[in-house]
């Protein structure tokens, strides 16, 4: 009996599945890849012959497109705007990842640091932050930021930097990324540094305890011992914000709705947008959003090729 | 001025909606799409869904349902449904669904500067002459027509008009001793004497070009003419640049507003603040409706706390935007175009629409709301008070940004706000206005980039 | 909030040893550490305060030259006008059934898809991990005119199917690469002893893995439900009807329709304050779990 049921469930196990092809991995695929062809599928397809056309309102209302083979990249790519967009945009992107995963790591290792109320009124607060939705969080940001009736300047005026009175924070184009990156930070640490704390508290205090018997101090501790053990998740979350972060389009766009330089504070997102839908040019935002994509998969591609490494291990 | 919704249409008459129009495509599939209504044997209009789209919350709840409650007392069988876009996303929806002959709105309002583009583009149904004239002819304002056609083939008629002039605090100016202006050279003093720490003299933001424009126009510059078959962005004419280096002096001198700002609610700023001290500002520019949100606190018949619309004219008053040489400088004439979708499914019921809208009640409704009429047969109306008279005085000097097929283009990609904000940051205007020719000319002819 | 704090605690608590450890190593520097802690905390929830403090304080008060950072004038009304605007309830109503919508399909398809390829190595496995990575790289920004198109000729414009539609395939991706780590991290070991006791392979698998799960779903949901909950570029194109307005989109008007007459920072404090409701107490109701949810997930990454 008890022979005959091993027997099946070794037929079953891993070891056999590996070697023969069964159908049931790819029939678990079928719903996502579905919802993936549906929602994507046309659209892509789209995408790559509308950047091979010629493609205006005009075409957008009816008249044929005619095929231009690549003369939209070629447009693009020697357009110098669309490389300063690029450049801005992934200076944003690695300085935003950067700091959220390093703020993140930082609360991460401070909650575990600190005892129960203290973590708990920490974790309240990232919860909240992380909760409330992104075009109420923008505006709140607009708001605390605003140059006539705004908190921060209330407060810069008040520890005496009169300077400060009217001060226009979205007008220039460095202060305006230094607010979007509050608010993408704002956002995305809770995110960041509840995973990097869910897996400190994985690293067992007998490691620990062991290590400091051994006459670890707490920095070589943090080094040598918890920091291996997180670089799993470390890496994962950071290469999940440089994606988002790369992405990022919303904050912006609503941020200058408030006024602020446009053209100079586009990021790829925005830029993409306003050349279609702004400008419609619809061919060569179509164009810019392949290459980004081929950027983007060039960029990660190493860190990509890790990860897979890993995950083969 | 609470947002109407008409939320006639919910989910399930959506559904409702579209089942309908799958009968009737399967009902009739010879029928072209841009056929002549479908009409029932009698010769009668078929009822049908009609939809309206409104752009911003310029159209007052009055009249929208005026509309609503005519059009579907004419209309037997059928409904009207006033749909409000934002004024921000309205290119964006009206590029998706105007060509999508299931989903278009009927009827669209869309802006004065925006209409060329569209029209351009083949989005709308040709108004017929006899339709033309049924409407109003040429007592219609023909800059608004000139805006909407193609070839003397009229595509997007005049929605409304409104027209910008200069409210101030005649207490404030008073006090200082000065006059109201009677040249804008004199304006340009004016308003840079009244300028404190704490006040704008003359408040205007940076990237609001609309405004600025003016200037351009009274020097008797222009943004862009037509070469030939081809538009030509003229910022580098003299008389455009002598418009531009004026403004430039104008914010420089008299604004607090950062140069980054853009359409601003100026009105908030001619009000005492809460607090007490100066306003804001001792002048601004607006659109005539701008009245409503100034003046004193005072409450209304609902007991809520609103403005008093400017009654107290020893502190409140207006004048219109003096010229060069005196007289009154011409202005950008905002306001809207109304147009037909090419893909309406009920193009009978939708010239039916326009029949209402053009009719003398509903200009004179118009006109009473402080809305520039359509059919400049009703502008007497407006001049029963010197709200009214200024829009119309303003009005008739007012002229409208070039109606290239770029146009939307430019706008789209925010390239005035640019160019006027690099002014204001105190830019040599020069360059520049070359520099910025180069970038506008293709995109006026709707060459991408 | 007492409620909220005992289940913070439970996962936490899942590692007993500290307890002991703490009460031996009481150091000085562990006061700075808290008061830096505090110190953060405060600053991180300081927006969300100052939006929920905004709300309830009157227009006039918060338009005046000196922050009010207590709500001593405490009003209502600011709310109740965002209640009464008849767009609000619509909206909400259209979130939720998009939101939950989204989540089932979301958690159900990216689910199976995490099983197969955590359980299984086939050919295809990698492309299809790589594909799912590289599919969020595009950008969203250029596929509206297509996405439109699409939904119209669908007959799905406005409707709470369409817009789902897309964002399962825009949250797909993620939810499967989070999903892969949750799955990866029950032993099948735990199944096949069920399988001994006498249990047939779905059944074992509904009896113990899955409740093992559990926190993984809640973790990957409450992404899911915040991303369908906050997008607004593209339902604003797939939803074009106000009726079929979105809350984001709804807040937007309402934000635009606002700077028309200089905004009234108190309505739109408001307005904020009432999507954020929704999703706050989501959170407070699944917190718990989703912590150890994270937990679980964080170890296999």
């Amino acid at each position: 009996m008890t022979q005959a049921i091993g027997t099946t469930a070794g037929s079953d196990g891993i070891a056999i599945r590996r070697r023969r092809r069964p159908a049931t991995p790819y029939v678990l695929l079928i719903p996502a890849v579905a919802a993936l062809l549906i929602g994507l599928g046309y659209p892509v397809y789209w995408q790559i012959v509308t950047s091979l056309q010629e493609f205006g309102l005009m075409q957008q209302f009816g008249a044929p497109p005619t095929f231009v083979g690549l003369d939209n990249y070629a447009r693009i790519f020697t357009d110098a705007e669309v490389w300063s967009v690029v450049a801005k945009s992934i200076a944003f992107c690695l300085v935003n990842a950067l700091l959220t995963v390093g703020i993140g790591l930082g609360l991460a290792v401070l909650m575990r640091a600190v005892s129960g109320w203290v973590r708990i009124t920490m974790q309240i607060t990232l919860l909240l932050a992380w909760a409330t939705p992104l075009v109420a969080a923008v505006t709140v940001f607009r708001w605390l930021f605003d140059y006539r009736t705004g908190v921060v300047n209330w407060i810069f005026v008040q520890s005496g930097f009169e300077s400060f009175d009217g001060y226009n924070w979205l007008g220039n184009v460095w202060t305006f990324f230094m607010v979007a990156s509050f608010i993408v930070i704002w956002m995305s640490v809770p995110f960041v540094a509840l995973s990097i704390y869910a897996g400190l508290t994985q690293v067992s205090e007998e490691v620990l305890e062991a290590a400091r018997i051994d006459g670890a101090g707490s920095r070589q501790i943090l080094w040598r011992i918890i920091m291996p053990l997180v670089r799993p998740v470390i890496a994962i979350v950071l290469l999940l914000q440089i994606i988002w972060d790369l992405r990022v389009f919303a904050q912006i766009r609503l941020l200058q709705d408030a006024g602020a330089p446009i053209a100079e504070t586009n990021l790829l997102g925005n830029y993409i947008y306003e050349l279609g839908v702004g400008s419609q040019d619809f061919a060569g935002a179509a164009a810019v959003s392949l290459f980004v994509l081929v950027l983007t998969m060039v960029l990660s591609g190493p860190y990509v090729r890790y990860l897979m490494k890993e995950d083969a291990a | 001025m609470k947002r109407t919704r008409l939320v006639a249409a919910t989910a399930a008459s959506t559904i409702t909606l579209a089942m309908a129009l799958t009968a009737c495509a399967s009902d009739d599939t010879e029928a072209p799409a841009d056929s002549e209504e479908t009409t029932s044997e009698s010769g009668e209009v078929e009822p049908g869904d009609l939809t309206l789209w409104v752009a911003g919350g310029d159209t007052p709840d009055e009249l929208r349902e005026y509309l609503v409650d005519t059009f579907e007392a004419e209309n037997e069988g059928s409904t009207l449904t006033i749909e409000e876009q934002d004024w921000g996303d309205l290119v964006t929806k009206l590029t998706t669904s105007l060509p999508d002959a299931e989903n278009t709105p009927d009827v669209v309002e869309l802006g004065n500067t925006q209409a060329p583009t569209f029209t351009n583009a083949g989005a709308f149904r040709e108004i017929s002459p006899e339709l033309y004239e049924e409407l109003g002819g040429d007592n219609l304002l023909q800059s608004f027509v000139e805006a909407g056609s193609v070839d003397g083939t009229v595509y997007a008629l005049p929605y409304y008009f409104g027209s910008r002039y200069m409210f101030y605090r005649a207490d404030i100016w008073s006090d200082a001793g000065i006059e109201v202006p009677t040249t804008l050279a004199e304006f340009g003093d004016a308003v840079t004497e009244l300028r404190t720490d704490d006040m704008s003299g003359f408040a205007l933001g940076g990237q609001d070009w609309r405004n600025g424009i003016s200037w351009v126009f009274a020097n008797g510059g222009e943004l862009a003419v037509k070469e030939g078959e081809e538009w030509v962005s003229t910022l580098s004419d003299e008389n455009t640049i002598a418009g531009l280096e004026q403004w430039q002096d104008v914010y420089e001198g008299a604004s607090n507003v950062p140069a980054t700002e853009r359409d601003v609610a100026y009105w908030d700023f001619l009000n005492d603040k809460a607090e007490g001290g100066a306003p804001d500002a001792a002048t601004i520019m607006a659109p005539g409706w701008a009245r409503w949100s100034i003046g004193d606190l005072t409450e209304n018949d609902e007991g809520e706390e609103v403005r008093d619309g400017m009654a107290d004219d020893s502190k409140f008053d207006i004048f219109a935007l003096p010229g060069v040489d005196g007289g009154v400088a011409p202005v950008f004439a905002g306001g809207s175009n109304m147009a037909v979708s090419a893909q309406s499914q009920h193009p009978e019921l939708s010239e039916n629409l326009l029949r209402i809208i053009y009719s003398d009640e509903y200009q004179t409704m118009l006109a009473e709301n402080g809305l520039g009429p359509a059919n400049t047969e009703f502008n007497s109306i407006m001049e029963t008070d010197k709200f009214g008279e200024i829009t119309v005085e303003t009005a008739e000097n007012s002229k409208l940004t070039p109606a290239a097929p770029g146009w939307a283009a430019v706008e789209g990609a925010s390239v005035y706000e640019e160019l006027f904000q690099k002014i204001a940051e105190g830019g040599d205007v020069t360059e520049l206005a070359a520099e910025y020719d180069e970038t506008i000319t293709p995109m006026l002819n709707g060459q991408a980039g | 909030m007492s409620a909220v704090a005992a289940d913070t605690v439970a996962p936490t608590a899942t590692t007993p040893q500290r307890t002991p450890l703490r009460r031996r190593r009481v150091r000085p520097g562990k006061v700075l550490l808290s008061v830096l802690g505090l110190a953060l905390a405060a600053v991180w929830v300081f927006p969300v305060y100052w939006m929920m403090n905004s709300a309830v304080t009157p227009d006039a008060i918060l338009g005046g030259d000196t922050p009010q950072f207590l709500p001593l004038s405490f009003t209502l009304t600011n709310l109740q006008s965002v209640l009464t605007d008849s767009g609000f309830l619509n909206a909400l109503g259209m979130s939720l059934m998009v939101t939950g919508l989204t989540i089932t399909l979301v958690l159900a398809f990216a689910f199976l898809a995490a099983l197969a390829i955590s359980r299984w190595r086939f050919r295809g496995r990698t492309s299809f991990i790589l594909a799912v990575l590289f599919i969020q790289m595009l950008p969203a920004e250029g596929l509206f005119i297509a996405q439109y198109q699409m939904m119209s000729s669908l007959g799905l414009l406005n409707q709470v199917i369409g817009i789902s539609a897309l964002y399962v395939a825009m949250l797909v991706p993620f939810t499967v690469w989070m999903l892969r780590g949750f799955v990866a991290g029950v032993p099948i070991e735990l199944e096949e002893a069920a399988m001994v006791d006498g249990l047939s392979r779905p059944r074992a698998f509904l009896r113990i893995t899955f409740p093992l799960l559990a926190p993984g779903l809640i973790a990957s949901g409450v992404y899911a439900f915040l991303q369908a909950w906050n997008e607004f570029t593209t339902a604003l194109v797939i939803l074009p009807a106000e009726s079929a307005q979105t809350l984001p989109i709804w807040l937007r008007s309402f934000l635009s329709a606002s700077a028309n007459r200089g905004i009234n920072w108190a309505e739109v404090m408001a307005a904020s304050t009432l999507i954020a409701v929704p999703v706050i107490i989501f959170f407070l109701f699944v917190q718990g779990r989703m912590t150890s949810g994270l937990v679980s997930g964080a170890v296999k990454g």
